[in-house]
């Protein structure tokens, strides 16, 4: 009994759970166990098969106290995904951009021919792209498109987020 | 397809022992081992993996549960639990729950007539 007392005392310390909450739990645990002998009732048939890793027992009942973070595996589901984070943002950035882009009528972008003639060197625009250029209204299509993508990866992602476990 | 018997026990109590711990400390302030006395005086026994503490852990983060340190019966400071306003309104609630669930697995299995043999 004593054993499985001082492994999950040692597991706490090794997880970084503050002393004074280990001594609590570990002495809340010694006199369950104390009382439960007492009355003929074995550790097995008190802890169940909890008995056998007095080191993942430990770290559960940390972690569902709060104590250290939740256990690899059912934390991490829950994160957000970083990838699913940064495509949003591109995407409602490319919506931003390609908007401004459509609001502002003055040309932006032009092709320009120089050329070297005895008088000096002179350039001519050869080709503007404005406002009304068909780029921007293909970015600002492309945009939504891939904004509302976003929004299916964001709804797929939240339905197959893992229910609260149950004990 | 089908479950040895004490797994499958143990799987159907897994998600209502919340409950069942929360109804018996409703009774009274009760400590840890308390608690697995009065389930097992109404026939459950806490089997296999897990134990009540990391569940109990969960209702204390989760602020459903009061403690507080008394003196049991001769013994040592037992560190007390019982349903805080939360605790009690998720009590309420999960009760509702369970006993739709109840009652709509009992009208599917109710019918049937086959028994094992002893």
């Amino acid at each position: 009994m004593s054993d499985f007392v001082e492994e999950c005392r040692r597991e706490w310390r090794r997880l970084g759970v503050p002393d004074p909450l280990a001594e609590e739990m570990a002495a809340d645990l010694a006199s369950d166990l104390g009382e439960a002998e007492a009355e003929g009732v074995s550790v097995e048939e008190f802890l169940g098969s909890s008995v056998l890793d007095p080191r993942s027992f430990a770290a559960t009942w940390a972690a569902e106290r709060g104590v250290i973070p939740e256990p690899p595996g059912r934390g991490s589901d829950r994160r957000t995904p970083f990838a699913l984070v940064a495509f949003t943002a591109v995407a409602v950035t490319a919506v931003i951009v390609a908007a401004l882009l459509l609001a502002t009528g003055e040309p932006k972008l032009s092709l320009v021919r120089s050329s070297t003639t005895p008088a000096g060197t002179t350039r001519s625009v050869v080709h503007s792209v404005s406002a009304a250029s068909p780029i921007e209204w293909i970015l600002l299509f492309v945009a939504i498109i891939a904004l509302g993508f976003a929004a299916w990866l964001w709804s797929s992602w939240s339905r197959s987020r893992p229910p609260t476990a149950p004990a | 397809m089908a479950s040895p018997g004490p797994q499958r026990r143990t799987e159907l109590l897994r998600g209502v022992l919340d409950l069942c711990l929360l109804a018996v400390m409703d009774e009274g302030p009760a400590y840890g081992y308390e608690m697995t006395k009065r389930l097992r005086e109404r026939g459950l026994a806490i089997v296999g993996e897990g134990s009540i503490y990391p569940l109990l852990g969960r209702l204390e983060r989760d602020g459903l549960v009061e403690t507080y340190r008394a003196a049991s019966n001769g013994g040592p400071p037992r560190k007390y639990y019982r349903p805080s306003r939360a605790g009690r309104v998720a009590l309420a609630m999960g009760v509702a729950e369970w006993r739709a669930a109840r009652d709509a697995v009992d009208s599917v299995l109710a019918p049937v007539k086959i028994e094992v043999a002893s």
